[in-house]
């Protein structure tokens, strides 16, 4: 039985703070993102100012597209490729920041130099008016409380028992993912995020963003506790390739009947956008040592 | 020689008196489930073929075993008279099996024992399940309503309806006129419960008794028919029920959705041309809206006809088809309605079924609604609290 994900509805920051992942077992299986406050993600539903889009890869045959959305509190990337090509339609319907909702699966992307790189590839977008971005805004910062103060009962000692909540209509899967969200994050300071959803608010009663004339950065990235360097970091080109290869390797296994990549289609895609192969094989193996990718039969890749 | 013993025949008993080692019995009793497989004789690895499933006469429901069945015609709702099976127990419950030494035979439901109210343990509705049956409700009737239905080439009046107590609502389909009427509160006995369309049923027949009791305790319709929207993760856990009720965003459309061509047999949807059933016909045109919304914490699908297509994209049926000449391919119909739809806040009732892929809603009705910003970015700001507002 495997049901639909739901879409959670969170704020830009929050997924900003999301650092940790859970790769499920099995053929198929979803990938999360886990949240400091509570959400365990793969699919998310965001309402913001959606930046004009900017291509990313070079071959028209294979076009990609990214934009950032931004609510109050922080912005995230938005991408939309082939594979979703109504998605990529919306996504390029306008060259100017406009209101949008944005329905997508989420993916961190982790360097090995302890930065990781978030981005939500949509599957569903559109340009709405002010007071739909400020409703689902609403609904983002609502539930968002809702796993904040789920996530305080639950740090409480004795904490509030599972079956207390449950009979407050609470759903189990939010209380497993607020667990693993306190596990995972012992330290986060979540008194301070609750504090930033302030902003959220305002913009829900109408107050217009002050000044958010500036572009917002190409990317935003969250460092964390680097490891010890074992060998020289890579260069910012160098993680663009592995960026680029595990994006493709995603989408490639993602379209495939046995949820594999094929190597040969991988290296002909990432060679389209300007990735030659033997340079591709290059970071293939790099990666592979690192245990990123694994090819458990030949010519077919996964992500380990 | 001892003393002769009296020739008694096997006693007739009913299946909730059914003890093991009691001596040979007789019982009457209705097939409620059953299976047939296969098994290896250890002996000479040759194949023997046997029943199992569940049988019930009103009183109790135990698990049998049927050794050699009949090659064929034993099925699901058959009345059976059961000479001289072999009673065991299994964890505490209650088993027969038959074999060579039993005789088992057709019998009529009119010889199913008469079932006293009093007899049988009371459940609540959210507790009958399938295949629970020897059971007696006490429920108030929410909606029932006339239906006419085609049994083979009879036409037969169906009275559907819901009852519900203050556990929960199910559905009600019965097949003999009780009289029902909105409002009333029942004591119900004999009734039988079956799975249609991924929705538990309450099935009443003829040997089922309906009487009208005083039990004001039981709550008001009106309030069970208008109950507040519940979580859609809570959803996906219970199953559903018949009158669910949601509130969320539409995410998606799952396909076939938009413009689509109907068998003009069956009304299934066509793939190319062709009907699952029917094989090659000629479509019939029509609107669907396979809706998933989305409450955050789960996900359902609403399976929206024609008419609430039409209303929620506001575009009908006729300006599709007057279109088609120019836009001929259905994806881009489909784009379109997904277009006027996402993020469209939504509030659906309707029964609720769950299978391998989550809960569909069959809706009774859509409603888009709006949420109050102002008040709603009070009520957000005052649950912050701390600090400055």
């Amino acid at each position: 039985m495997t049901f639909r994900e739901p879409a959670w509805r969170v704020v830009a920051r929050e997924l900003e703070s999301s650092l940790e992942e859970e790769r499920g077992t099995g053929e198929r299986a979803a990938a999360y993102v886990l949240s400091p406050f509570g959400a365990r993600m793969n699919r998310v539903l965001l309402a913001g100012s959606l930046s004009p889009p900017e291509p990313i890869g070079r071959d028209a045959s294979q076009p990609f597209w990214r934009s950032r959305l931004s609510d109050p509190t922080g912005a995230v990337a938005v991408t939309a490729g082939s594979f979703q090509p109504r998605a990529m339609t919306q996504l390029r319907s306008s060259n100017t920041a406009r209101s949008a909702i944005v329905v997508g699966k989420v993916h961190l992307y982790k360097g090995r130099d302890g930065t990781s790189y978030l981005s939500v590839r949509a599957e569903a977008l559109r340009t709405v008016g002010e007071g739909e971005e400020r409703a689902v805004l609403a609904d983002a910062v609502g539930q968002t409380l809702d796993r904040l103060d789920l996530i305080e009962r639950l740090s409480q000692s004795p904490p509030v028992p599972a079956e207390t909540l449950a009979s407050e209509g609470v759903p189990a899967p939010w209380i497993a993912a607020a667990r693993e969200s306190i596990r995972r994050y012992p330290a986060a300071d979540r008194a301070q995020f609750r504090q930033e959803l302030r902003a959220a608010v305002r913009r829900v009663s109408g107050v217009a963003l002050p000044g958010d004339t500036s572009e917002p950065p190409p990317t935003v990235q969250i460092r964390r506790e680097p490891p010890p360097p074992t060998r020289p970091a890579p260069s910012a080109a160098e993680r663009a390739e592995e960026s680029l290869l595990l994006e493709f390797l995603d989408q490639v296994a993602e379209a495939s009947l046995d949820a594999y990549a094929d190597r040969r289609e991988l290296l002909a895609r990432v060679g389209s956008r300007g990735l030659g192969p033997d340079r591709a094989e290059e970071v293939l193996t790099r990666l592979e040592d690192e245990g990123v990718v694994e090819e458990p039969i030949v010519g077919k890749l996964r992500r380990a | 020689m001892t003393e002769s013993e009296p020739a008694e025949g096997p006693r007739e008993v009913r299946l909730k008196d059914l003890r093991p080692g009691e001596g040979p019995v007789e019982f009457v009793a209705r097939i409620v489930t059953c299976d047939r497989r296969e098994v290896n004789r250890k002996s000479d690895g040759s194949r023997r073929a046997l029943l199992s499933g569940l049988l019930s006469d009103g009183t109790a429901t135990v698990r049998f075993t049927w050794w050699d069945p009949p090659r064929e015609g034993v099925e699901r709702g058959l009345v059976i008279r059961a000479v001289g099976p072999e009673v065991g127990e299994y964890r505490g419950r209650t088993e027969v099996t038959f074999s060579w030494k039993s005789r088992v035979g057709l019998a009529s439901a009119v010889e199913l024992p008469p079932v006293d109210p009093a007899e049988v343990p009371e459940l609540k509705v959210q507790d009958l399940k399938p295949p629970a049956e020897g059971f007696r409700v006490y429920a108030r009737v929410a909606r029932i309503a006339e239906r006419t239905v085609s049994v083979g080439e009879e036409r037969r009046v169906v009275y559907d309806g819901l009852v519900a107590d203050e556990t929960g609502v199910i559905a009600l389909s019965a097949w003999t006129d009780f009289h029902l009427r909105v409002g009333e509160t029942l004591e119900i006995t004999g009734g039988y419960l079956r799975a249609f369309r991924g929705i538990t049923q309450l099935v009443l027949d003829e040997r089922a008794t309906v009487r009208r009791v005083d039990r004001p305790d039981l709550p008001d319709p009106a309030a069970l028919l208008n109950a507040p929207p519940v979580s859609m993760a809570r959803l996906e856990e219970s199953g559903g029920g018949p009158t669910a009720s949601v509130e969320g965003l539409v995410v998606g459309l799952l396909p076939p959705s938009g413009l689509v061509y109907r068998c003009p047999e069956c009304r299934r949807s066509l793939q190319g041309g062709n009907c699952r059933v029917h094989g090659q016909v000629e479509g019939v045109a029509d609107l669907r809206a396979r809706i998933v919304l989305d409450d955050g914490t789960g996900a359902v699908t609403i399976n929206a006809g024609r008419n609430e297509t039409e209303r929620l994209w506001g575009v009908t049926l006729e300006e599709v088809l007057a279109r088609l000449p120019e836009r001929p391919d259905p994806a881009v119909w489909e784009g379109e309605l997904l277009e006027t739809l996402l993020g469209r806040r939504l509030r659906v009732r309707g029964a609720a079924s769950r299978d391998d892929f989550g809960v569909t809603i069959q809706p009774e009705s859509i409603d888009t609604t709006d949420i109050d910003l102002e008040a709603t970015a009070e009520r957000l700001a005052n649950r912050i609290g701390g600090g400055r507002a």
